[in-house]
C-alpha cells in the first residue's frame, strides 16, 4: 500500500504501536512493518513529522533517553492519545464491517 | 553530502527554529545508526523538511495569533482600568493643562485610534486561527494573512500603551501620583506582554510553508456578509462599517456626555477613523476581499476525482460571480447551482461550469 492509501491512517497506527510500549522512531517503524507483514510501503521518514504532530496535539509525549551512549527520543502515549485511539478503533471497526458487508 | 547534511540544510532553508532542527536531526541520526544504509527508504530529505515546515508553520501561526490576542486583551484591560480610575477618582485635566500639547495629541491618538485597529486586527487574526484550528496544513498565503493581522494588531497595541505612557508624562504635574504610578506601571507590564507576543510572532514568521491555496478574506471569516450585493462591492462594506462604527460610538458619547453635539462630533471622528483604517489597512488584514480563486483545485483535478464540499462551494462562488457580472441569467444560475450541488466528480463539476471562464 502506498502512502496515499495510508493517508489519515498513519496517526492511529502510530498511536496503536506506541500504546503497547513506549518506543523511539526506528522501533515504532519496525513494529509497524512487522505487524502489517510489510504491506505498508511508506517513505519511512514520514513517521517523524507524524510523531511531532501527535506530540503537538498532546496525543503522545516524548523525552530523551540514552541507550548504549546514543541519545534517542522515546515516545509514549498520553491519556488523550489513548482515548483518541479508542475512538479511531471503533470508527475503523464500523467502517471495515460495512465495507466487508458490501464487498463480501 | 550525506543524507543528514541535506536534511539539516533543507530544514534551515525552511526557517525551522534551531531547537526543532537539532531534535529532528538527532532523531534521524539515531534512526540511520540503527540500520546503516536505510537512507533511501527514509525518502527525499527535501520532502521531509517541507512536511515538517508546513505543519509547524500552521501550528505556530495559530499559536502566535492566540498569544497576540491574549497580550492585547491584557493591554485592553490596562487601558480600561486606567480610564475608569481616571474618570472616577481623579479628574480629567483639560487638554491644554499638561506639559505640552505635543505630548497630548499623540497620546490621545494612541489611546483612541490605535485600540480600534488593535481590536479589529487582533480579533480577525484570532478568529481565523480558531476557525481553522483543525486544519493540518494551512495555505502559505493564509498563514501570511494571519501573521499580518497579528502584526498590525501588535503594532496598534504598542501604540495604545505608548499613548497611555505619554498621557502619564504629559499630566505628571496635574494628576495624583497614585494614578500616574498605576497607569504607568500597568502600561509597562502590558508592553512586556506585547513584546513577548511579538517575539513569538517573529519566530513563527521565519518558518516557510509551501502549501498552496487561497488566503481567504473577510467574507470567509464572516459568512453572514457573503451576500452577493455586498460581496461584489467591498467599498460599500467599508462605508457601511464606518457608518455603523460612527453611529454606535456617537450614540454612546451623546449618552455619556448628555450632549448631542459631542455625540455627533465623536461619531463623525470615529466613522472617519474607521473609513481611513479600511482604506489603509483593509487589504493587509484581509478586510477587503482577496482576488477570486484563480485555480480551483477541482478544475485542475483528474476528471474522475471525487469532489469535496469545499470544491462545490468554490464552483458556486464562480457561478454567483458570473451572474453578478451579467454572464448568466437567474434561471441559468439556479440550474447550474443545482448541478454543482449534485456533482460527485470533477467532470460533473466542470460540466456545471461549462462556458464560463474562471475569473483570473
Amino acid at each position: 500500500m502506498k502512502t496515499d492509501t495510508l493517508n489519515g491512517q498513519l496517526d492511529p497506527l502510530i498511536l496503536a504501536t506506541v500504546a503497547e510500549e513506549p518506543a523511539h522512531g526506528y522501533a515504532i517503524l519496525q513494529r509497524l512493518k512487522e505487524r502489517s507483514g510489510g504491506a505498508f510501503d511508506l517513505a519511512e521518514g514520514t513517521i517523524y513529522p507524524a510523531l511531532h504532530r501527535l506530540e503537538r496535539n498532546g496525543l503522545v509525549s516524548s523525552s530523551w533517553s540514552t541507550e548504549s551512549g546514543r541519545r534517542r527520543r522515546v515516545y509514549s502515549i498520553t491519556r488523550a492519545g489513548a482515548s483518541s485511539l479508542e475512538v479511531r478503533r471503533r470508527e475503523w471497526k464500523q467502517f471495515s464491517l460495512a465495507i466487508e458487508a458490501v464487498m463480501g | 553530502m550525506s543524507w543528514l547534511d541535506n536534511l539539516s540544510g533543507e530544514l534551515r532553508a525552511r526557517g525551522l527554529p534551531r531547537r526543532d532542527r537539532q531534535r529532528i536531526v538527532l532523531e534521524l541520526r539515531d534512526h540511520i545508526a540503527c540500520e546503516p544504509g536505510c537512507e533511501d527508504r527514509l525518502g527525499d530529505p527535501r520532502e521531509l523538511a517541507i512536511s515538517f515546515a508546513d505543519e509547524l508553520a500552521t501550528s505556530e501561526a495559530r499559536g502566535s495569533a492566540f498569544v497576540t490576542f491574549a497580550a492585547l486583551a491584557v493591554a485592553a484591560v490596562v487601558l480600561i482600568i486606567s480610564l475608569i480610575t481616571l474618570g472616577r477618582f481623579a479628574r480629567y485635566p483639560g487638554y491644554s493643562n499638561g506639559i505640552s500639547t505635543l505630548l497630548f495629541f499623540p497620546a490621545i491618538l494612541g489611546m483612541v485610534v490605535a485600540p480600534q485597529v488593535a481590536l479589529v486586527a487582533g480579533t480577525l487574526a484570532a478568529w481565523r486561527a480558531l476557525r481553522r484550528r483543525r486544519v493540518l496544513n494551512l495555505p502559505a498565503e493564509e498563514i501570511a494573512l494571519i501573521h499580518r493581522r497579528a502584526r498590525v494588531a501588535l503594532a496598534a497595541g504598542f501604540a495604545t500603551m505608548a499613548g497611555l505612557e505619554l498621557y502619564v508624562i504629559d499630566f505628571s504635574e496635574r494628576l495624583p501620583a497614585w494614578w500616574l504610578g498605576l497607569a504607568g506601571g500597568l502600561a509597562a507590564v502590558a508592553g512586556v506582554g506585547l513584546f513577548a507576543a511579538s517575539r513569538t510572532l517573529a519566530r513563527a514568521r521565519a518558518i516557510v510553508s509551501g502549501t498552496r491555496g487561497r488566503r481567504g478574506d473577510i467574507y470567509d471569516d464572516l459568512p453572514a456578509l457573503g451576500r452577493r450585493w455586498l460581496r461584489t462591492r467591498p467599498w460599500l462594506l467599508g462605508a457601511l462599517a464606518s457608518v455603523a462604527v460612527g453611529l454606535a460610538l456617537g450614540a454612546f458619547e451623546a449618552h455619556a456626555e448628555h450632549s448631542v453635539l459631542e455625540g455627533i462630533q465623536r461619531g463623525m471622528f470615529e466613522g472617519l477613523v474607521a473609513a481611513i483604517g479600511f482604506v489603509v489597512l483593509g487589504r493587509a488584514i484581509g478586510a477587503r476581499p482577496a482576488p477570486t480563486p484563480v485555480e480551483s483545485t477541482a478544475l485542475a483535478a483528474p476528471l474522475d476525482r471525487l469532489v469535496a464540499d469545499s470544491d462545490r462551494a468554490r464552483a458556486e462562488l464562480v457561478l454567483r460571480e458570473s451572474y453578478a457580472g451579467g454572464r448568466l441569467t437567474l434561471d441559468e444560475l439556479d440550474d447550474r447551482i443545482s448541478a454543482v450541488h449534485a456533482a460527485r466528480t470533477a467532470a460533473q463539476l466542470r460540466a456545471a461550469l461549462a462556458h464560463i471562464a474562471p475569473p483570473s
